[in-house]
């Protein structure tokens, strides 16, 4: 270890939705390496060991050939410009300064902006929409929660300082003795490693989530269900109504739902029925609920998209102006069915992760890609950069799952650029060449600057 | 005679044609019409840079390709006329139509006469999600018309639904008539699951067993007085089998966590 050694205090870690940000941060600035990340989690702590540079990786590169920024700059614009159904695509892992770009490069080339929500929380998007929302900050579950239900989700695993810092054992101004003055229960269709943090646990038969809310519902509202319950969800009407009566009577109870929820079949419903859940025990009580969400600043990527367009995700600007279209706008179906002739994917890496039909469109088309590493997506991309890493090599806002914002602080510096510098420079670049296109066609006529279809 | 639309060229992006109807075909010529504006993506093009135009408007539009399904919008917002396509069409079909009439030989993707007010829709083919539903964050889906689909249809059909009949010769999907206000749906076939879930009134027909939600409630066994009129109209349509006409229905109640007015009905026999 060298003697250049700085201590970041008060730093952020920006691994999952919880953005934790009492990190205190050892950096060894010679090795360009954080050595020691204290108050990290199990994640946390791999997110910041595992951080290192490739100085001698280009910044930029097209058709994997290493360019200058100016030249990759110069490509990508002239890609999305050309496009007459661009999409763009990612933005949970990246500052929402650099989100802001994104919309307004979209705005700029009338295309399809979506983010990972959509393949996440969307759902609970789409039901927060139809159905509301109770909302709350955690430092309020932290002061005051004392009935704590976690339902489809595994927080022991994917957010682990959620429990500690938040949720369960947390002490605050009302709950003074952490878990002692907290009733924990723990839903799911299989027995997690979250379950023996919880004073109960409720195991569902597997798909049967929305039956079981929608029971809880009409036992909330004191109405008859079919009492072959238990056979249909697994689940007995004495646990449900015990549940209920203790929902009934906390002081301040919190519904935290996963993707065991949003991503099984019914979706939107399943969200929808649990938000509805805690609507109705407002009746009697303060009753929340919140998604977890997963990448560090998908929530961000959520408040963003929604100043600035309205809608969360799925938004389509072909028409000049905002629509919001889940299943139509959303990033997978749109790729699935070809509809896509340009990709603009930011911070995130489809390529290994997306449906097979929407990976083998994602190659047919070009694609500009910006990341922190080598990706499948950026080995397919058309133009590709390499950025620096926010929350440890660039500072900016994320937002918090409670939509909280949270200020970063660096690390230390990275040789790359950052998402904001480089989707900056193309929209000054877009901007310019949708202008030039515009007085060609107003000089030429539409249809004869129009590129031609293709015939059958 | 009716106008032609020969489809001859394929759109490779998503296209909107939502200026398909007969209210902006009325009083045009066939060149009239290939000037009309169509959305290629973000592209504004015009209708004859994608279908020949032939004939003389009388009301019917004929449209006619085999590469129909980016073509969104066809018939949204119409009040009159009628509109053939011979193909399987894009999605958005008849979209808030008040009037007139779409028939579809093929089948229709997701999407189909989604907050319509009025007229008919019939595909002889399959539909995919939302038939006759409410666009996302609206309250309300159709508020009438009539919706006739030969084959199968998949999720929501009839979501939130304020008026209006569709009717789905093969089976549906999960969630027939979510949040359904009022209105009927009839399922020759199977019905999902999670039928009829928060809605408040409104009659859902199946003629197989279902699997309904704990908050539905057993009522009765039944011959409605209407369930014959209703299927007599639609074995005109596509093939009723007789013991429907004349059988006994089982009669849920539901939704419980809601109004509760609403019904679901089972072919019993």
């Amino acid at each position: 270890m060298s003697e250049n050694i700085k201590v970041v205090e008060n730093a952020t870690c920006t691994f999952c939705g919880c953005v934790c940000d009492d990190m205190i941060l050892t950096v060894d600035l010679d090795e360009k390496r954080i050595t020691k990340s204290k108050n990290a989690c199990i994640l946390g702590k791999a997110w910041f060991a595992e951080h290192y540079i490739e100085e001698d990786a280009p910044a930029a590169m097209i058709d994997n050939k290493p360019v200058s920024i100016e030249e990759a700059v110069e490509e990508a614009a002239r890609t999305l410009v050309n496009a007459r159904f661009p999409i763009t695509y990612g933005l949970s892992d990246t500052t929402c300064e650099a989100q802001r770009q994104a919309v307004a490069i979209t705005d700029s080339i009338k295309g399809n902006i979506d983010t990972t929500t959509s393949v996440c929380h969307g759902p609970s998007g789409i039901a927060l929409q139809g159905v509301g929302e109770s909302t709350m900050t955690l430092g309020e579950v932290k002061n005051r929660a004392d009935l704590v239900i976690y339902w489809g989700g595994n927080p022991a695993e994917s957010h682990p300082r959620h429990f500690g810092r938040y949720a369960v054992t947390a002490k605050g101004m009302f709950t003074p003795r952490g878990k002692k003055d907290r009733h924990v229960v723990v839903v799911d269709v299989r027995r997690t490693p979250s379950a023996p943090a919880a004073n109960q646990f409720i195991q569902v038969k597997p798909g049967k989530d929305f039956e079981v809310l929608w029971a809880l519902r009409a036992l909330v509202k004191n109405r008859a269900i079919d009492p072959d319950i238990e056979a249909i969800t697994g689940v007995s009407l004495e646990t449900l109504q015990e549940l209920v009566d203790r929902m009934k009577n906390c002081r301040y109870g919190v519904l935290f739902f996963g993707m065991g929820l949003t991503m099984t079949r019914g979706r939107h419903f399943n969200s929808g029925a649990l938000l509805a859940l805690a609507t109705d025990l407002n009746e009697y009580t303060h009753f929340v609920a919140k998604p977890v969400r997963g990448h560090g600043n998908v929530t961000g990527a959520d408040n963003v998209m929604s100043w600035q367009t309205g809608y969360p995700f799925g938004v389509n600007f072909s028409r000049g102006f905002p629509r919001f279209n889940p299943g139509e706008f959303t990033t997978v179906d749109l790729l699935a069915k070809q509809d896509v002739d340009a990709a603009l994917i930011i911070a995130t890496d489809p390529a290994s992760n997306f449906p097979q039909a929407a990976i083998d469109h994602l190659a047919k088309i070009p694609v500009i890609c910006l990341d922190t590493k080598t990706s499948h997506t950026s080995q397919l991309a058309h133009v590709a950069f390499r950025t620096s890493t926010y929350g440890i090599n660039t500072e900016g806002t994320v937002y918090r799952m409670d939509d909280v914002p949270i200020t970063l602080r660096k690390a230390f510096d990275s040789p790359f650029p950052t998402d904001e510098e480089i989707l900056t420079a193309v929209k000054k670049r877009v901007r310019e060449l949708v202008l030039a296109k515009g007085r060609a066609r107003g000089a030429t006529g539409e249809s004869k600057a129009a590129a031609p279809v293709q015939a059958i | 005679m009716a106008i032609f639309l020969k489809q001859i060229a394929t759109p490779d992006v998503p296209m909107e044609a939502d200026n398909i109807t007969p209210a902006r075909f009325a009083g045009q010529t066939p060149a009239g019409v290939e000037k009309l504006a169509v959305m290629h993506g973000s592209e504004p093009r015009r209708i004859g840079d994608f279908f020949s135009v032939s004939g003389q408007f009388d009301g019917t539009i004929n449209v006619e390709g085999d590469h129909l399904g980016r073509v969104k919008l066809i018939g949204a917002g119409m009040s009159r006329g009628v509109i053939q396509v011979d193909g399987d069409v894009g999605e958005h079909l008849g979209a808030a139509m008040s009037g007139g009439e779409i028939r579809v030989n093929g089948n229709a993707t997701d999407w189909v006469g989604p907050e319509m007010s009025g007229g008919r829709i019939e595909i002889h083919g399959n539909a995919g999600h939302m038939v006759g539903s409410a666009y996302r964050g609206a309250a309300m889906g159709m508020t009438g018309g009539e919706i006739i689909i030969h084959g199968n249809a998949r999720n929501e059909a009839g979501n939130a639904m304020r008026n209006g009949v569709i009717a789905i010769g093969g089976n549906s999907g999960d969630f027939t008539g979510v949040n359904m206000l009022s209105g009927s749906i009839f399922v020759l076939g199977e019905l999902g699951i999670r039928t009829g879930a928060g809605m408040k009134r409104g009659s859902i027909v199946s003629m197989k067993e279902a699997t309904l939600l704990p908050t539905f409630s057993y009522s009765c066994t039944y011959r409605p007085g209407y369930m014959t009129l209703y299927l007599l109209h639609l074995s005109q349509i596509f093939a009723v089998a007789e013991e429907y006409l004349e059988g006994s229905y089982k009669r849920y109640c539901g939704d419980s966590v809601e109004l509760n007015r609403g019904e679901v009905l089972l072919y019993a026999g």
